[in-house]
Formats: structure tokens, sequence, C-alpha cells
């Protein structure tokens, strides 16, 4: 039951990472005019049409995460700490703190990306995507190496 | 978009609160993951370990809603060209205050 849920968990911080990853370098590194090469139209995506699916994919992956996070802390973080791995330990229990800010950081995301206070605001709008892409990516890295450490379904 | 001027405060609080629920360990539920059971309040582990965090999120999430909803009697200017700042400035800020707390699984 958690290995099912941990897979699902990984394919909705994949399809997560990549939206956020597009939404935040098209409004870091915004294309003057599309010139048909792969990094234009990557920089050039109608990044507000991302928002909501990012916020959808955001608590989605955060309540099966949550889910799984008991057997986390039933069994994992034991493990990691008879064999002495505080670095990992550390990086997860960073993690969750830094996904929970995350998570109280989407209604404003969400308010910043409106169409009517977007414009008049558009520094702080790039600053909380570029934070919220940033959380999201350390989460996915920990979340990859402590489930490497301690092994698919066991 | 009245109402939604309040959703930049209800994320500043939320992360002060958060952090300070996390320190002082604030949390309104407890769960025993263990045997599978939610307590009130700050409960002691019971045959296994006690989750505090989300107990933390309620915590967090009611008392930002609270102080989000009492910000709107605030006047707009110059208030929420404040909340464009400490949007990002109050989680940077809770981030690294977190990193600190946990320093010692790095320096050990």
């Amino acid at each position: 039951m958690f290995s099912l849920l941990a897979i699902i968990h990984g394919l909705l911080a994949v399809a997560l990472l990549g939206a956020l990853t597009h939404q935040t370098i098209s409004v870091l590194w915004p294309a003057r005019q599309r010139t048909g090469s792969f990094v234009s139209g990557l920089r050039s995506v109608p990044s507000a049409t991302y928002t909501n699916a990012i916020i959808i994919l955001f608590v989605a992956t955060a309540i099966i995460g949550s889910i799984i996070y008991t057997e986390y802390r039933v069994s994992i973080r034991s493990t990691l700490r008879d064999y002495r791995l505080y670095v990992p330990e550390g990086a997860f229990e960073l993690k969750e703190h830094f996904i929970s800010i995350a998570l109280g950081l989407l209604p404003a995301y969400w308010y910043y990306w409106r169409p009517g206070v977007a414009k008049e605001y558009a520094r702080t709008r790039v600053i909380v995507t570029a934070l919220l892409a940033t959380i999201v990516w350390y989460g996915f890295l920990t979340g990859h190496v402590l489930n490497d450490i301690r092994g698919f379904g066991s | 978009m009245t109402i939604g001027r309040a959703l930049p405060v209800f994320s500043i609080a939320f992360a002060l609160i958060y952090i300070a629920s996390v320190e002082y360990n604030l949390a309104l539920i407890t769960y025993h993951p263990q045997i599978g059971r939610w307590g009130v309040l700050v409960e002691a582990p019971k045959e296994g370990p006690a989750m505090y965090w989300y107990g933390w999120l309620l915590t967090s999430a009611l008392g930002a809603g609270a102080i989000a909803v009492l910000s709107l009697a605030l006047p707009a200017r110059p208030f929420d060209r404040v909340w464009s700042i400490l949007v990002w400035v109050a989680p940077l800020a809770m981030i690294a205050v977190i990193a600190y707390i946990l320093r010692g699984y790095f320096l050990r």
C-alpha cells in the first residue's frame, strides 16, 4: 500500500516539478520573441495558465506525502538512526518544514498570479514562484535520495 | 479583489506561526502512527513515535486564517505593498531559522 502511494507521490511530484520549473523559467528568463527553438519555447510558455494546475498538483502531492510520512516515522527514520545517517535524516526533517512553509505560501502564490495583481506586483510574483520551485526541487531530490537509501518496498 | 488581499497575510502568518509551533511544540493534534490513534493537543509518545506535524499545520492554518481575516481591517495602502515584500522575506527567514534549529543533524 505504502509502496503504491510512494510511486503515485513520486509521479505527481514529477508533474509538479515540470510545471513549476517551466513557469519559473518563463518568469525569470522570459523570451522577447518566440524563435521556434526548444529554449525559446521553454521561456515563452503561457505561465499564468500553469498556476491552478501547480496548486492542485502541490496539494495532491502533499496529501499523499502526508499519508506515507507515517510509514517514514515508524520504520524508515529508525533505520536511518540505527545506521547513524544523520545528514539524510536532517535533510528529510528540513524537507518536512520547507514543504509546510510552501503549503502556506500557496494562497499568496495564487493571489500574485491573478491577472489584476500580477502586473502590479511582478517582482513579488517572480520571487514567490522561484521560492516555491526551489522548495519543490529540494523536496523532490531529498525524497528521492531517502527512497534510495531505504530501498523500494523494503 | 478585496478578500484576496488577505491571502499574502495568511502566507506570512503561516510561516511565522509554523516555525513557532515547531520550536515550542504548539500542536493542536497528535498522531500515534504505530497504533493509528489521534489525540487532542500535544500527547506523549504511546507505543512508538508521536507525530506532531499535522498538529503544527493545523495550528498554523487556524492562526494564519484568523490573522488574515483581521488584516482586512487595515487600509490597502500602504499595507498591500508591505505584504508584497514580507510574503517572501518571512518564508525565507523562517527557512533560515529552521535550518539553524536543525543544524545539529549536519554538525555531528
